[in-house]
């Protein structure tokens, strides 16, 4: 009988389930890294491999700013979801304009070193393998930023437009799971690509 | 014809709704059990639609030096009935069912994200009907059209556009890369529902093992079609862009899409698979009339093999030439996914072991896969040994073990899953007298295919060719598996004329037919649109025995 | 013990005890959206025009933005559901019997009493008949004034598909065929047939403007498709064609369709036009079936 007795308490008991847009948000990320995975291993693969020029030593240099920038802005979109949790609409709309600025520069960062290496190396996706799996591992990723940056502004929108309000501070913060996801991938194609590529 | 569509305007009694009332409602819904239904139709069709596909194969290869299809049709069929089959059948059926039963399994009323869940039913289906318009839109929209034809893992460099011509390849890689969105889309919905959604009192250990094994397959849809996804994003930029990432000629690597495409390839076949034990976990106990053996162990062995077999894929690749540390590895680790799939089979005959078995269709279903599954697990240890796979590695014995396991384990529980889950679904019983006439109908055909598709497979028959010379001694061989390929069509017809009939004429069947005992019986068949009027409540493993029993509840056992 | 076997049953109990007498339980579920429907077909669309034409991708690229937008509006700022009536006496038996939603009395329609409307597939046959032979008339006038012949213009239909016809002279365009009179009288009248059914079921969505879309503008429309068609697929038929007969002949063809659609339907009487779009349209006959979606914070 004494089984009984805990099972009967454990139906008295707060019924506590895990939050849907977490769960949610953690599978997502697990695909993606799947796909972000396989483009790494296309990168390390060839590496080295290119039949003929430009090599990463030659024309790459480290983006600094931008990645500074990016790294900056997952502390950024955290204090705008801590804001808006606390009702401070204001302020988080402030945040949140940073990270998007930031975000912004970084992709502006990739948009200059695209065309420096288009136009003054010669560098595009066609060129050598090294063309192609750079041109396709950072777009990967920009792309990805790009659609962050989106979902980011129509959330700034929403906010300047005084349609936000604390009960939205949680599918905000599903949102900043996805961007710290973006820094995270930024932090392995950097490494990649920058430092054991070059 | 005449006046068909009536449309009344009256506040008095509901009046009849109008054709495009439903259209609208099928086209609109958001409800799981709907999407289920659409799921299951939609693959229904391509599974006849890929089934004519096979029957024109083994036409052809029912004779030596047959002209009945010439080999570019030849190569576009067992392309297309490949992909099909993977892509458009079996995902979206297991994935149908999951949808179905899942909520109603753990007291919800919809999925996580019902929105999602439409979008990625309807995603996968206009994948698949892009597929097939490349018959008439193969080589471009004003040239005339062909199917894909590089073979359903589309080995590099034949995808090149310098061998593939046209668009025909392309229809190939965009189709499956829209249908692997509706895929994950699906995946992280189901895992989200049984994560968020279970009712109060079902805890992960009371959750039924059909959930349990929808969250295995979902993990595995994460990181099966990631690579995918990613492999026809590289395959596209090679096509559209000029890329070099399968490009040999530019130093790019055909080996890497092999390594790419099968890190995909061999986690979908348990994709593919766990669905097929989730039905059996479920449908055995109730007809053995005992609740399942080891229900740890199985959801144990279900997570073991959601890890392990994401490290087997180049058991698919020994002929290429992997060396000594490869071949053993890969060799070793696909002999140790066949441990907790061992588990899985002792745990069922344990199940059967000493209960009162009932010989309704779904158990004779799940005892024919049963069978046929540990066949297919031999002959799968057999081929996963380098040495002998190098000798009938690409034969037909290849496509013999492979098409035992599709077939004869998952197809197999398909249809166990229908017989026991359509009065739940439409109200009405299946015939079983209909149902045993396709059982043994259906397994006579199989076996007669399927175990003969062996001999050829020895004897050196390689797969894919369009046709073969009379002096090979393989023409009787060929001729029997194509009376058992109709001998199955006809099985399959007696299927679909049993559900249509039985739409309209089958028995009653009431909440519980078969003296279940999961949740999906406590509501009525068909369950309503909310699915259940109050959220349930749990115990136990076995809610409905412990309604059924309330002397002996199963909670003083667990 | 009696916990343990409680499954809805008690459960139920305690939740309908508020309601009474009634038993009627109020359920939130999800309100239906066309929403996930568009954004994948305008997603194959966006990725379909690779391989066909690039306005295929510009169709799907608008179909998925709108359905974006949809989608997010039916999400935010707050999830839309409708609401559910279950009968949780049934509940009370064996979890739950033979259930479904209550009939709710349907505001709308109730200002319009017991009126019945009949789309009929008859009506639009009859009017794409008529039209086909109003059309026929002219294409047949145009075939005397020209040519002198009866024949000529019922050739040139079916020239359409013998496309070694287009090369023919007038003079064999302008002879008796038996070939071709079948040909073209098939091909005349399962088009004719087919807008027909067309005008019947599309023509009640906008009474007012009718006439002049029917009438007018459907066939201005149908002689561009017509005419740039058949400029890149037949340009020796195309150069046959007098445009302007042309147009004359499927305005007679409009014309006609309307006003015998009109006379089936009655969908220009004031009473008519006076319904909501959607019941003009057909697509809610029953007003009572539709909940009323309400917006509710979830």
């Amino acid at each position: 009988m004494s089984t009984q007795a805990v099972a009967l308490k454990a139906s008295t008991e707060e019924w506590r389930l895990p939050d849907k847009g977490k769960v949610g948000i953690a599978c997502l990320i697990v695909a993606e890294s799947a796909i972000f995975i396989i483009f790494v291993l296309a990168y390390v693969f060839y590496m080295g491999k290119s039949l003929s020029g430009p090599t990463p030593a030659q024309v790459l240099s480290v983006p600094i700013v931008g990645t500074i920038c990016l790294l900056s802005s997952s502390l950024t979109v955290h204090f705008a979801v801590v804001s808006l949790e606390k009702n401070r609409i204001a302020l988080s709309n402030a945040w949140l304009a940073l990270t998007i600025l930031l975000g912004g520069i970084f992709l502006g960062g990739t948009a200059i070193e695209w065309r420096k290496l288009i136009v003054d190396d010669g560098l595009t996706i066609r060129t050598n393998l090294f063309g192609t799996t750079y041109y396709s591992l950072v777009g990967l990723h920009a792309s990805h930023v790009v659609v962050g940056l989106i979902l980011l502004i129509s959330v700034l929108l929403f906010g300047l437009a005084g349609k936000l309000d604390q009960s939205h501070a949680r599918r905000l913060d599903v949102l900043s799971y996805y961007w710290h996801f973006v820094d995270a991938v930024w932090v392995v194609v950097f490494t990649v690509v920058y430092i054991l590529g070059r | 014809m005449n006046s068909t569509g009536t449309a009344v305007l009256a506040s008095a009694q509901p009046p009849r709704k109008l054709w495009l009332d439903h259209v609208q409602e099928w086209l609109t819904t958001v409800d799981h059990k709907r999407i289920g239904l659409m799921y299951i139709g939609y693959a229904l069709i391509f599974l006849v639609v890929a089934g004519v596909e096979a029957l024109l194969m083994r036409i052809q290869l029912s004779a030596p030096d047959n002209h009945f299809l010439s080999p570019e049709v030849f190569n576009c069929m067992f392309t297309m009935h490949g992909t099909t089959m993977v892509f458009f059948v079996g995902m979206p059926i297991l994935f149908g069912f999951g949808n179905y039963l899942v909520p109603l399994m753990i007291g919800a009323r919809d999925m996580a994200f019902p929105r999602l869940n439409a979008f990625s039913f309807w995603i996968s289906a206009f994948g698949g009907l892009l597929l097939y318009f490349s018959f008439l839109g193969g080589s471009g929209l004003y040239g005339a059209g062909s199917a894909p034809d590089v073979g359903w893992f589309a080995y590099a460099p034949l995808t090149a556009k310098l061998f593939s011509p046209g668009h025909s390849t392309d229809y190939w890689t965009l189709s499956i890369l829209l249908s692997g969105i509706g895929s994950v889309g699906t995946a992280l919905n189901l895992i989200v529902t049984i994560f968020t959604m279970r009712c109060k009192g079902m805890t992960m250990t009371r959750l039924p093992l059909l959930c349990w094994l929808y969250v295995v397959t979902s993990w595995l849809t994460f990181l099966a079609l990631g690579p995918l996804t990613a492999a026809q994003i590289m395959l596209c930029l090679d096509r559209f862009a000029g890329s070099h990432f399968f490009d040999v000629q530019a130093g790019g690597s055909a080996v890497l899409w092999m390594h790419f495409f099968w890190i995909f390839g061999h986690p979908e076949v348990y994709i593919l698979v766990l669905p097929a034990f989730a039905f059996a976990n479920e449908i055995i106990p109730v007809f053995s009339r005992k609740p399942i053996f080891g229900y740890p162990a199985m959801v144990a062995a279900s997570v073991l093999i959601g890890f392990i077999s994401l490290g087997v894929w180049a058991h698919h690749m020994f002929t290429v030439g992997l060396g000594p540390e490869g071949n053993a590895f890969f060799t070793l680790a696909t002999m140790i996914v066949s441990v907790p799939t061992g588990i899985k089979i002792f745990n069922w005959l344990a199940t059967i072991w000493g209960g009162k078995i009932r010989f309704a269709t779904p158990m004779l279903f799940s005892i024919g896969f049963l069978f046929q599954f540990l066949i297919a697990g031999l002959t799968g240890i057999m081929l996963s040994v380098a040495p002998f796979d190098w000798q009938l590695g690409n034969s037909y014995f290849v496509v013999a073990h492979f098409h035992y396991v599709l077939v004869g384990a998952i197809l197999y529980m398909i249809f166990a899953a229908f017989y026991y889950w359509y009065p739940k679904m439409f109200g009405r019983m299946l015939s079983e007298k209909l149902g045993k006439w396709h059982f043994w109908l259906f397994t006579f055909g199989f076996h007669l295919t399927f175990d003969t598709m062996h001999i050829p497979g020895l004897l050196g028959m390689p797969r894919r060719v369009f046709t073969y010379p009379a002096d090979r001694g393989w023409a009787m061989l060929n001729q029997i598996e194509t009376v058992g390929g109709f001998i199955q069509a006809i099985a399959l017809l007696l299927f679909v004329w049993n559900m249509i009939q039985s739409y309209r004429t089958g028995k009653e069947a009431g909440p519980d037919p078969w003296d279940a005992w999961t949740l999906e019986w406590a509501t009525s068949s068909p369950p309503p649109h909310y699915n259940f009027a109050v959220d349930p409540v749990v115990h136990s493993r076995r809610p409905l025995w412990d309604r059924k029993h309330p002397e002996s509840p199963d909670t003083h056992y667990e | 013990m009696q916990e343990h076997a409680s499954l809805p049953r008690d459960a139920a109990k305690n939740a309908a005890a508020p309601h009474g007498e009634t038993g009627i339980e109020s359920i939130h579920l999800p309100s239906p959206t066309v929403w996930p429907m568009v954004l994948a077909l305008g997603v194959t669309l966006l990725v379909a025009g690779l391989i066909t034409n690039a306005a295929i991708s510009l169709l799907g690229a608008v179909f998925a933005v709108a359905a974006s937008v949809g989608w997010f509006r039916n999400v935010l700022p707050h999830e839309r559901h409708e609401e559910v009536h279950a009968p949780v006496s049934a509940a009370e038996r064996a979890a739950a019997v033979a259930a479904s939603a209550g009939p709710r009395p349907a505001p709308a329609a109730a200002a319009h009493g017991q009126r019945r409307l009949t789309y009929s597939f008859l009506s639009g046959i009859e009017a794409g008949a008529a039209g086909g032979a109003a059309m026929a008339l002219v294409a047949t006038a145009f075939g005397m004034v020209r040519f002198h012949s009866l024949w000529y213009a019922i050739n040139l239909m079916a020239a359409s598909s013998f496309l070694s016809w287009s090369n023919a002279s007038d003079a064999f365009l302008s002879g008796f065929h038996l070939q071709g009179l079948l040909a073209g009288l098939l091909i005349h009248m399962l088009i004719s047939v087919l807008v027909g059914l067309l005008y019947a079921a599309t023509m009640p969505i906008f009474p007012r403007l009718s006439l002049v879309a029917g009438g007018i503008l459907g066939p201005l429309v149908w002689t561009g498709l017509a005419f740039s068609l058949t400029k890149s697929v037949a340009p020796l038929l195309g150069a046959r064609v007098d445009w302007l007969w042309f147009i004359v002949s499927q305005i007679a063809f409009g014309l006609t369709a309307v006003w015998i659609v009109n006379l089936r339907i009655r969908f220009l009487s004031a009473e008519f036009q006076s319904l909501p779009f959607d019941q003009r349209a057909g697509l809610h006959s029953n007003e009572a079936q539709r909940s009323a979606a309400s917006e509710v914070r979830q």
